[in-house]
């Protein structure tokens, strides 16, 4: 009779992150913010982008920050809250090591859904716009699901540096990431030829699919099958950081 | 099996144990050669030496040590919260994994972390639902005095309230097992008390408590057996009406008015069964006796001067037991 999911934890979960200052601002306020600098007031807004136009390239881009940085700041508290402690606590539970993972990866999980929900709703209010309805959802869909991989990300950092720095050094890591992976301002030249190797670009490139088929602002497209590789392949390291942050923490006992 | 792998960093456990359901007629806890070592080679540390102990349903045990004794480690796998090199650790004949699953073991850890941004009330709901015991949230926050506080943020609780939190925790499942764990460090003298009162009650419902301290006093009034760990291993595991005699002597001494007249009181006590430790140095006698007011009282009358009882630290109580060979 272990538990697999707990209520009580989910909404107390949400409750926490609401009133945490810090979350609020990294996961919800500024990827709005920035969807509104970067996206809706310049005047490169409405040109086509393929089968969307630029404002709705930026929302996706946004609604993908967003979600890494919840993925990435919740997921490192969660391993952080474990190796501080509150884990005893829950070990003398019938709560079982993936209720708890699944519980919190689905906290994550909903307030990258809330971040995307609110960026989505200031594209639509300032005209973000795409051929089809279906590339809204495909691309909300394809921002959550891989969203995962930044799960990953940040419990492998709070499992290795177990304090309540590992929070913000992951979603300062995902803004990093992002400045380099394209996310934000599309880069070009070397820059360009630099950030397809950085954790964020095939991401990003891959939630933007639905608007633009792979073609790129800087001009010339991306193949599939090279985003598709990237994502793999940061997925398998971010993996090894989770291991290698496990071995870490063991020692540290 | 998962939930201790939560505790100890995912790792696996080193002892395997067969996954037996919990049984009916087996004992509360069983300790059977239980070895923790922590550190790496070279510099091993053994903090738990190969500990022995069997706890019947509703028995009272104090695990009384001085820090570093291993009483922590030692419950931490009671718990199943750390598995053991050697040896296993069984509650109701089942690895504690199972009892904790079942509701059956809980405890007041001294290490373990509360959330501090989380209210009273919402850290006891947030537990009370992995048990599925909401229903008794009100009637645990009233027991653990908590009822007042249950707005407060956990972390703008002091040290004993922070304790009565987990104690509240621990109650949740209305276990047939208590393990407290240094349970009234941090509180004042009036909460410590009504803590006890509490657990005395407990206690006569015929709930099994096992409790480490190192305040002797906590296991003289509480406990109706002691086990004193010293270095990992255990030095003594007795009735704590008897061991109080051994441990809870004073020092008694005094200058006489020669050196004859403390020698044959000496002699006269050398053959008492309350006291030993005799020594004579010069006119002045020093005695370690269970009787020291009527002692006291016989010195004075024999014109004794410069009178000092003291009451042994439990330092030197226990570097008696350890000394003493076993």
């Amino acid at each position: 009779m272990s538990t697999l999911v707990s209520p009580a934890m989910y909404r107390i979960e949400g409750l926490r992150q609401l009133r945490n200052p810090y979350t609020l601002a990294f996961t919800l306020a500024m990827p709005f913010a920035m969807y509104l600098l970067f996206g809706a007031s310049m005047d490169y807004a409405s040109q086509s982008v393929g089968h969307a136009n630029a404002s709705f390239y930026v929302m996706v881009s946004m609604g993908a920050y967003g979600t890494a940085t919840a993925m990435s700041s919740l997921c490192s508290l969660a391993a952080s809250e474990v190796g501080q402690g509150w884990g005893r606590q829950l070990a003398l539970t019938p709560l079982s090591t993936a209720g708890y993972a699944l519980t919190k990866v689905l906290s994550a999980m909903s307030f990258a859904a809330l971040s995307v929900l609110i960026v989505y709703i200031a594209g639509y209010v300032t005209g973000a716009a795409a051929d089809d309805v279906w590339r809204w959802f495909a691309s909300a869909a394809i921002t959550l699901v891989l969203g995962l991989v930044y799960g990953l990300f940040g419990l492998g950092v709070g499992l290795a540096f177990n304090s309540d720095s590992a929070a913000a050094l992951a979603s300062i890591s995902i803004t990093f990431f992002g400045f380099f992976g394209n996310v934000f301002v599309p880069l070009s030249g070397v820059m360009l030829d630099i950030a397809k190797w950085t954790p964020m670009y095939g991401y990003a490139a891959l939630v933007r699919w639905p608007a633009t088929g792979g073609a790129l602002v800087a001009g010339g497209s991306d193949p599939l099958w090279a985003v598709v590789l990237n994502v793999l392949v940061w997925g398998v390291l971010f993996a090894l950081l989770v291991r290698f942050g496990v071995v870490r923490s063991r020692r540290r006992r | 099996m998962d939930a201790a792998r939560l505790a100890e960093g995912m790792s696996e456990p080193r002892v395997q144990i067969p996954d037996t359901p919990l049984a009916s007629d087996a004992a509360a806890v069983e300790l059977r050669g239980i070895v923790r070592r922590f550190g790496r080679a070279g510099q091993r540390f053994t903090a738990v030496d190969g500990i022995d102990l069997r706890i019947q349903r509703g028995e009272i045990v104090a695990l009384l040590g001085p820090n570093g004794a291993g009483k922590t480690t030692t419950i931490d796998m009671l718990l199943g919260l750390a598995e053991p090199d050697e040896g296993s650790a069984l509650v109701f004949g089942a690895h504690p994994h199972r009892a904790v699953a079942a509701g059956r073991l809980a405890a007041v850890l001294q290490t373990g972390g509360l959330l501090s941004d989380l209210t009273v009330r919402e850290t006891i709901t947030v537990i009370a639902d992995l048990y599925d015991a909401r229903s008794r949230v009100a009637e645990v926050m009233e027991r653990a005095d908590l009822t007042e506080i249950a707005r407060r943020r956990v972390g703008k609780c002091s040290g004993g309230e922070k304790q009565r939190v987990k104690f509240a925790l621990a109650l949740l499942p209305d276990p047939d097992v208590l393990v407290l764990d240094e349970p009234t460090a941090g509180m004042d003298v009036t909460a410590r008390r009504r803590f006890w009162q509490a657990m005395r009650a407990d206690a006569d419902a015929g709930r099994t408590i096992v409790f480490a301290t190192h305040y002797l006093e906590e296991a003289e009034q509480f406990a109706r057996r002691t086990v004193v760990m010293t270095r990992g291993r255990i030095v003594a595991d007795a009735a704590t009406a008897h061991l109080r005699a051994s441990l809870g002597g004073r020092l008694v001494s005094a200058t006489l008015a020669d050196e004859a007249l403390a020698t044959a009181f000496a002699a006269e006590l050398v053959g008492d069964e309350s006291a030993a430790d005799v020594s004579v140095d010069a006119s002045r006698l020093t005695v370690r006796t269970a009787a020291s007011d009527a002692l006291a009282a016989r010195l004075l009358a024999a014109g004794a001067s410069d009178l000092e009882i003291t009451a042994p630290t439990l330092e030197s109580a226990f570097t008696r037991l350890t000394e003493e060979p076993s």
